[in-house]
């Protein structure tokens, strides 16, 4: 068996300078030697309708990241928030990640936001948490990460160089670790 | 100033459906509206299914897509705004918040307009999770919802028939008194429209 917890980040951002795919780089970096980090992004996730799905079921974009999110360890969704919540292309992968069998059911999953605000997106997280419980997805309650004022605390090329948010980010990615481990464990051992 | 009495001869509704399946019992309500609305309202039903994902990169070199262009524009051109919207895992669907996301970009076409929720589901909830979502979101943007009567449509099969009517008697005298209640708060809120 692999010992490396493999890991999916999701951003729910489409832009190529988003703040929480950087995010995402960054928790990459600064996780543990034994987690392995890897970013799916919802480009070409198209809108979810029935009757589209009745017909044809799921699109090959769709088809792969639900086996990349099905075959994960832990998932971690960066989202940033738009309109006091979350993007409406990330609540769009989570409906389609709902489809029987559901794809996020029974995952660990660790959420951060980055946001231009001083906020830093927790609208965006609680709303996130409420949509993931009825999946049974297992969200990691604390600590949380708000990473507000995103402008001012990553470089023109998209890194993350505020050290205090560094910190908070690998302690984050150790605290998930334990997480994971720890939903691993089987009953009663 | 706006001249209230004047323009209440007739009042330019813009339904929008959260759900992209023909068959939608959202898209359905949004249908039966007509039939139950003060004479004055002039109800068009309009679908998001062409509305594609946001994103900024494609925003800056291409400018708005022309179906989103599309949209704005009947809800510039509109009096007030009726949205249908089904409940997905507790929240509005992803392809409702992506449509919402677009409307928000300035200026935003829900700014100031009174905006009505509705939802239907197959649960007997009726969407009340997803109409405070809804509402919030849309609040953000300085639209002005309805406050008082709600109608949270539950158990919509039961409610609408083969063809999709909708004919449960209760429901539709409920939608009544609240698109009565709705006509009031339009003339109440309503900037003058600009044509």
């Amino acid at each position: 068996m692999d010992a490396r917890l493999r890991i999916v980040g999701i951003s729910g951002s489409l832009r190529r300078a988003s703040y929480n795919t950087a995010t995402l780089v960054a928790m990459r970096e600064l996780a543990p030697p034994d987690m392995s980090v890897a970013i799916v992004p919802l480009n070409g996730i198209p809108m979810f309708n029935d009757d589209d799905f009745a017909a044809d079921g799921f699109p090959p974009p769709v088809a792969h990241l639900r086996a990349e999110v099905e075959r994960a360890d832990g998932i971690i969704l960066a989202s940033p928030e738009y309109n006091h919540s979350m993007t409406g292309a990330l609540k769009n992968a989570i409906d389609w990640l709902s489809r029987k069998p559901v794809s996020i059911y029974g995952k660990p999953v660790c959420i951060v936001s980055a946001a231009g605000s001083l906020l830093g997106g927790s609208r965006a997280q609680y709303d996130l948490r409420k949509v993931l419980q009825p999946l049974e997805a297992l969200v990691l309650a604390m600590p949380e990460v708000f990473i507000g004022r995103a402008q001012d605390k990553f470089d023109a090329e998209g890194r993350l160089v505020d050290e205090a948010t560094r910190t908070v980010l690998a302690n984050q990615m150790n605290v998930f670790r334990e997480w994971i481990l720890r939903l691993r464990t089987p009953a009663g051992v | 100033m706006m001249d209230r009495t004047e323009r209440a001869g007739s009042l330019k509704i813009v339904g929008i459906s959260g759900s992209l399946r023909s068959k939608s019992y959202n898209t359905a309500l949004l249908h039966a509206l007509g039939e139950l609305a003060p004479p004055e309202f002039d109800i068009s039903v309009h679908l998001i299914n062409a509305i594609p994902l946001f994103n900024v990169d494609d925003l800056e070199a291409h400018g708005l897509p022309e179906p989103v262009v599309a949209l704005r524009a009947v809800i510039s051109a509109a009096d007030a705004v009726i949205v249908a919207s089904p409940e997905y895992n507790h929240s509005m669907s992803g392809a409702f918040k992506n449509t919402l996301d677009w409307l928000s970009r300035k200026p935003a076409v829900l700014a100031d307009k009174p905006v009505l929720i509705l939802s239907a589901t197959n649960s007997p909830v009726g969407g009340a999770r997803v109409q405070y979502d809804v509402r919030r979101v849309i609040e953000s943007v300085y639209a002005h919802v309805l406050a008082m009567p709600e109608v949270f449509l539950g158990r919509a099969p039961e409610k609408f028939d083969g063809d999709g009517r909708l004919v449960d008697p209760a429901t539709r005298e409920a939608l009544e008194k609240q698109l009565a209640a709705f006509r009031d708060w339009i003339l109440r809120v309503r900037l003058p429209v600009h044509a």
